[in-house]
């Protein structure tokens, strides 16, 4: 026997705790949580808020990889003056994925302009998006707790560093619901290019039923998987099909049979989505004007203007959270410049800015972008000392993301980074304090929208975010 | 010349450890003791009825415990379920596969009276039990066979982990010694392949691998609380890991209780056995020689090159690694190298660098008397320890976590409803008594949880019917706690699979090995970070082989198995949720597998029912349903046969609740 095996307490004592105690009231506001879920017949179905919401979607716009901030909205101009030399000391250590503690500053070849009606400088990499800096709060202060891709990208989507955990997505759509009936709720675009570093899990609902399950478009073809007929099928014969199996259910089917009636909603749903989404997906609906200013049908905005424009038409449609994912596949096909940042950045702007730019024109030409909070950044920023003569390294410490739309105060800089853009460190935000502010905005509060797995109730920020009150 | 220095390091060490505080053993109150899972089992005598009605119902304890909570809420138990209905319970629940309309024949006219309990034992014997309650257990540990994060990285013979479950449940190897070779199986038995592969569970968590500047300690942290957490979880059934960042904020788990546990690993290294044959050996060689070549010609180059350029490098030779043939089989397991023993702290938040006192080995304080000490850290095979606290006969939760989980999976919710939180915030146990008679029995038995099916399955708890129509009990006992009707339940991912191609009949029964990897989306493969990884089987039948035989891949879940809730492999997975929505639908519906198993299962009702609609149609219900079509089905079956086409008419039947249900 282990020396450890003297276990105490006895069967008296047993007995005095058996009927009293924590666990019961747990429990019992535990079986209220999972009957209201159960309960519902349609899990999907359109939720209130926690308090008055200003937007109703969210369009992540990910650029995957981490873009930089000194070539794009985070000007230093001590960083030029620098170019070359190592680190001052007085900035401080900081640990990179890459590069040493004896590498040089590189400085910046991009130039920065006001732009706007507020006239924050915005670089010469992005025109298109500097037209719109009236709509748009710079978050410079964000900073994220991992200097690797995988990690820092599930704690972007899903506030944990390790997978298993729901996505922004996936929480959304849990405490939300979806306001599209031949939709789905929740939509990720890939980059035809590849994959990421921290794959499917990311974007995933990690514990939460299958329901809130993103749904991955694919590149190529019609996007949603499952949604054509089997080949040889036609729509007349499945018609039948579809029918026949709602004839045999319906002969099983007892009154009040809340999970049978589900199923049957379930095919009813189907069969819609599968009539109408390819519709929605076809952008050559949009008139030429439209297309055009997305950079639709020329190199190298094409692939991205059709996917913004896309989820332009998503949201349109009631759908409550679209990621138009940025790069993918090798890191140089992200923004994951290691090897040479103009080089890389000039290429990933190219694709991007104009198509941005349109969807936010778009969404406010329509009177969408009240209602729409649309997000960018990546999972990180970049290091101020080259990586190599021309690259730069990941960087988790100081890093720019923007919002707009969805009731954010635009034309307005947040925080500020030191003056070589090392670290936040004036109004330092968390990636947990862009997910509060999300949350804000779509009416939820982040204590509310909680989940029991495993004994905790979890939640989208791990540690307690708070809302950036200087945008909302 | 070499030693010197690690003497100096020894040296400075001890000081070391000398110089810092150990965290105090601590203190816990009477209450915190007297939660009613850290209690011993009590023995509570089966109540006795006066009714010789309600003692015939109660003929086993399982039930006394069951009618006597019933008659306390003012509710009766339902009718038994019929003999096809009963056959389909058990061989899904046993086999995780439908029975064939022979057997249900066969059962349907056996009416002797230990026909029911002789399908049990038969179910029971088969090694298709094993490979449905091994998944069970896969979950609970989170099993995958590649490394998760950004390489994914495969794991070529993690497949054998998967195997030594499913013969230890077939054996019925006694749950004691299924932890002790899991936790320790290395210092239990380390001449024996068996206990070596079993010791791999101490490696099934997700693995961190980067490239460029390693934090060491940083993964080290990582791979520790993996096997941590996992001994929470999956044996002990508490949240321990709730308290790496602190005490535990509900349950008497100081953060000290987390470290001390953790301590029992430091000195837990990857061990990776060659099993290769010479002749595999030589091909491998004359594989990977030129690459290695090529790799150590990168290397030498690199570190040439000035420093800032080490990540293009780093990047070229992580491209050359992939071209290395692939690993020759090997036994994944663990190693105790006391030499690289990691000191354990705890470590404030959970974080590598802010350490506080140092900690030794020693099981929850909870369970022990005040002022337990530490076990030495140079203790001979520390697993082993805590294996055999965790596996001793007394232990408050080991048996009765395990008899949870069991009569969990059978009838579809726990006794205890949060089936790895046996502390204050899971729930109670809805029949202490029962919980307690069956963790004593299984204890009796010598761990035997064949033991338990048998009681369990030959209860009259489990063989209500699921369909009884009773307003007063559903109003009063919606979520049937107290079991006054048994559970009808969704047919799980791989049941549902599994089912498809055995009513299609071309289910593969072939047993072990190496895991399939089956055609899927070309899109799918292609969001592979590295698409190179999906190697389709080039022989068709693996592809029709049973689920648990497939690939478990982290950050690729086929699209079939994810739509229907099967877990994502990050994290222990107790209870399976059982969603339903309209991608379900169109899986079904559109889906390549459902409409390829379509077809087979067309071509065989006409092959065996011939031309005759009517009688395809019946055999398609006796396969899919187990049982034949009523009037109005039959009648809505011909005549869609009469013009429609048989293959979407066996697609349907694969979309009905009668097959995806299980009553």
């Amino acid at each position: 026997m282990s020396r450890h095996c003297r276990l105490t307490r006895n069967r008296r004592e047993f007995l005095t705790d058996a009927f009293c105690g924590f666990g019961s009231l747990a429990f019992s506001a535990m079986l209220a949580e999972e009957r209201a879920r159960a309960g519902a017949a349609d899990p999907l179905a359109p939720k209130p808020p926690h308090h008055a919401a200003k937007a109703k979607a969210v369009i992540f716009l990910f650029m995957s990889g981490g873009p930089s901030h000194l070539e794009t909205f985070d000007p230093k101009p001590l960083l030029n003056k620098l170019h070359g030399q190592p680190r001052p000391q007085e900035f401080g250590e900081v640990k990179y994925q890459f590069v040493t503690q004896d590498a040089k500053l590189l400085g910046t070849k991009r130039s920065f302009k006001p732009a706007g009606k507020c006239g924050l400088p915005v670089s010469d990499l992005l025109p298109h998006t500097a037209e719109c800096i009236d709509d748009i709060a710079v978050i410079r202060s964000c900073h994220g707790d991992m200097v690797v891709h995988s990690a820092a990208q599930y704690q972007l989507f899903t506030g944990r560093i390790i997978p298993g955990f729901p996505s922004m997505g996936s929480w959304l759509l849990y405490g939300l619901g979806t306001e599209s009936r031949s939709l789905p709720g929740y939509v990720v675009m890939p980059d035809p290019h590849g994959a990421q570093e921290a794959g499917q899990p990311m974007y995933a609902q990690g514990f939460l039923p299958a329901v809130y399950q993103p749904t991955m478009f694919r590149p190529s073809g019609r996007p949603v998987l499952n949604l054509d007929l089997p080949s040889g099928v036609t729509l007349e014969e499945r018609k039948k099909t579809l029918a026949l199996i709602r004839g045999l259910n319906e002969a099983s089917l007892t009154e009040g049979d809340a999970e049978f009636s589900a199923r049957l909603n379930a095919y009813d749903l189907a069969f819609r989505m599968q009539m109408e989404a390819p519709e929605i997906f076809d952008v050559h609906h949009e008139p030429a004007a439209t297309l055009e200013m997305y950079g639709v049908g020329k190199e190298p905005t094409d692939d991205y203007g059709r996917r913004c424009l896309l989820a332009r038409r998503l949201v349109e449609k009631g759908v409550r959270f679209v990621c138009v994912v940025s790069g993918g596949g090798t890191g140089d096909l992200q923004w994951d410049a290691h090897s040479d940042i103009e080089e890389n950045h000039l290429r990933m702007a190219a694709q991007t800015d104009q198509p941005v730019a349109a969807l936010l024109k778009d969404l406010k030409r329509r009177g969408l972008l009240d209602s729409t909070l649309v997000l960018w950044g990546g999972e990180f920023g970049r290091s101020p000392e080259s990586q190599g003569a021309k690259g730069r390294d990941h960087h988790n410490l100081g890093f720019t993301m923007w919002l707009a739309g969805g009731g954010i105060k635009g034309g307005q800089a947040v925080g500020a980074t030191d003056d070589i853009g090392l670290r936040a460190i004036e109004k330092p935000y968390h990636l947990r304090d862009v997910h509060t502010t999300i949350l804000h905005q779509l009416g939820l509060e982040q204590n509310a929208l909680s989940y029991m797995h495993l004994g905790r109730k979890e939640r989208l920020t791990e540690i307690e975010g708070q809302v950036i009150q200087e945008i909302v | 010349m070499f030693g010197k220095p690690w003497i100096a390091a020894l040296a400075a060490a001890s000081l070391l450890a000398a110089a810092e505080p150990s965290a105090p053993l601590g203190t816990y109150r009477p209450a915190e003791r007297r939660h009613w899972a850290f209690v011993p089992r009590a023995h509570v005598p089966p109540p006795y009825f006066t009714d010789a009605r309600d003692r015939a119902w109660a003929a086993s304890p399982i039930d006394a415990f069951i009618l006597h909570r019933l008659q306390k809420e003012g509710l009766r138990p339902s009718p038994p379920a019929d003999r096809a209905t009963l056959i389909r319970r058990l061989y899904f629940d046993l086999w995780g596969l439908p029975p064939t309309p022979a057997e249900v024949d066969a059962f349907v006219r056996d009416h002797a009276p230990d026909a029911y309990s002789r399908l049990v034992d038969r179910l029971l014997a088969s090694p298709r039990y094993g490979e449905r309650w091994a998944q069970h257990w896969l979950d609970v540990v989170r099993y995958a066979e590649t490394d998760g994060f950004e390489y994914d990285t495969h794991r070529q013979d993690a497949w054998r982990y998967r195997d030594y479950v499913i013969r230890a449940f077939n054996d019925d190897k006694p749950y004691d010694r299924f932890v002790q070779e899991q936790l320790a199986g290395d210092e239990l038995a380390p001449q024996g392949d068996e206990a070596l592969v079993a010791a791999g569970f101490n490696r099934l968590g997700p693995l961190r691998k980067n490239a460029g500047n390693q934090e060491v300690a940083s993964s080290r942290n990582e791979v520790l609380t993996e096997m941590t957490n996992a001994v929470g979880a999956a044996l002990l059934g508490v949240t321990l890991g709730c308290a790496r960042c602190h005490d535990h904020k509900f349950d008497p788990i100081r953060q000290s209780d987390y470290y001390r546990i953790q301590a029992y690993f430091a000195a837990v290294y990857e061990r990776d056995i060659d099993k290769a044959t010479p002749e595999e050996r030589r091909t491998w060689q004359a594989q990977a020689e030129p690459v290695e070549a090529e790799i150590k010609r990168l290397r030498e180059a690199m570190n040439k090159a000035p420093r800032e350029e080490r990540g293009q490098w780093l990047m070229k030779i992580e491209a050359m690694q992939d071209k290395m043939p692939p690993p020759l089989p090997a036994i994944y397991t663990v190693a105790n190298d006391p030499a690289k023993r990691s000191a354990i702290h705890l470590l404030a938040r959970g974080e590598y660098q802010q350490k506080g006192a140092r900690v030794g080995m020693r099981p929850l304080g909870v369970l022990l008397p005040d002022g337990a000490p530490e076990l030495p850290d140079d203790t001979p095979s520390p697993r082993l320890e805590l294996a055999r606290w965790i596996t001793h006969p007394d232990h408050p939760l080991t048996a009765r976590v395990m008899v949870n989980r069991i009569w969990h999976y059978h009838f579809g919710r726990g006794l205890v409803s949060t089936p790895n939180d046996f502390g204050r915030m899971g729930a109670r146990p809805s029949h202490p008594e029962l919980l307690d008679y069956l963790a004593n029995e299984f204890v009796r038995s010598g761990f035997r949880v064949k033991h338990l099916h048998r009681l369990i399955l030959n209860s009259n708890a489990y063989r209500q019917s699921s369909s009884t129509r009773n307003a007063a009990a559903e109003e009063k006992d919606p979520e049937n706690k107290w079991l006054w009707k048994f559970n009808r339940r969704r047919l799980e991912a791989e049941e549902i699979r599994d089912a498809m191609l055995a009513v299609s009949g071309s289910l593969n029964l072939k047993t072990g090995g190496p895991s399939v990897m089956v055609p899927i989306e070309k899109e799918l493969v292609a969001a592979l970070y590295k698409p190179a990884q999906w190697q389709v089987h080039k022989d068709p039948r693996e592809h029709d082989r049973r689920s648990i035989y497939l690939l478990a891949k982290r950050n690729l879940r086929l699209p079939f198995m994810e739509v229907f809730d099967a877990p994502d492999f990050q994290v222990s997975c107790p209870r399976r949720e059982s969603s339903t929505h309209a991608p379900q639908a169109l899986e079904l519906l559109n889906g390549a597998l459902s409409n390829q198993q379509a077809e087979r299962f067309a071509a065989r009702l006409e092959r065996e029912a011939g031309a005759h609609p009517g009688r395809q149609a019946v055999l398609a219900f006796r396969l899919a349903a187990g049982r034949p079509p009523t009037p109005r089905e039959l009648a809505l079956a011909k005549a869609y046969l009469a013009s429609g086409s048989r293959r979407e008419f066996a697609l349907a039947m694969f979309n009905l609740n009668a097959f995806l249900y299980l009553n």
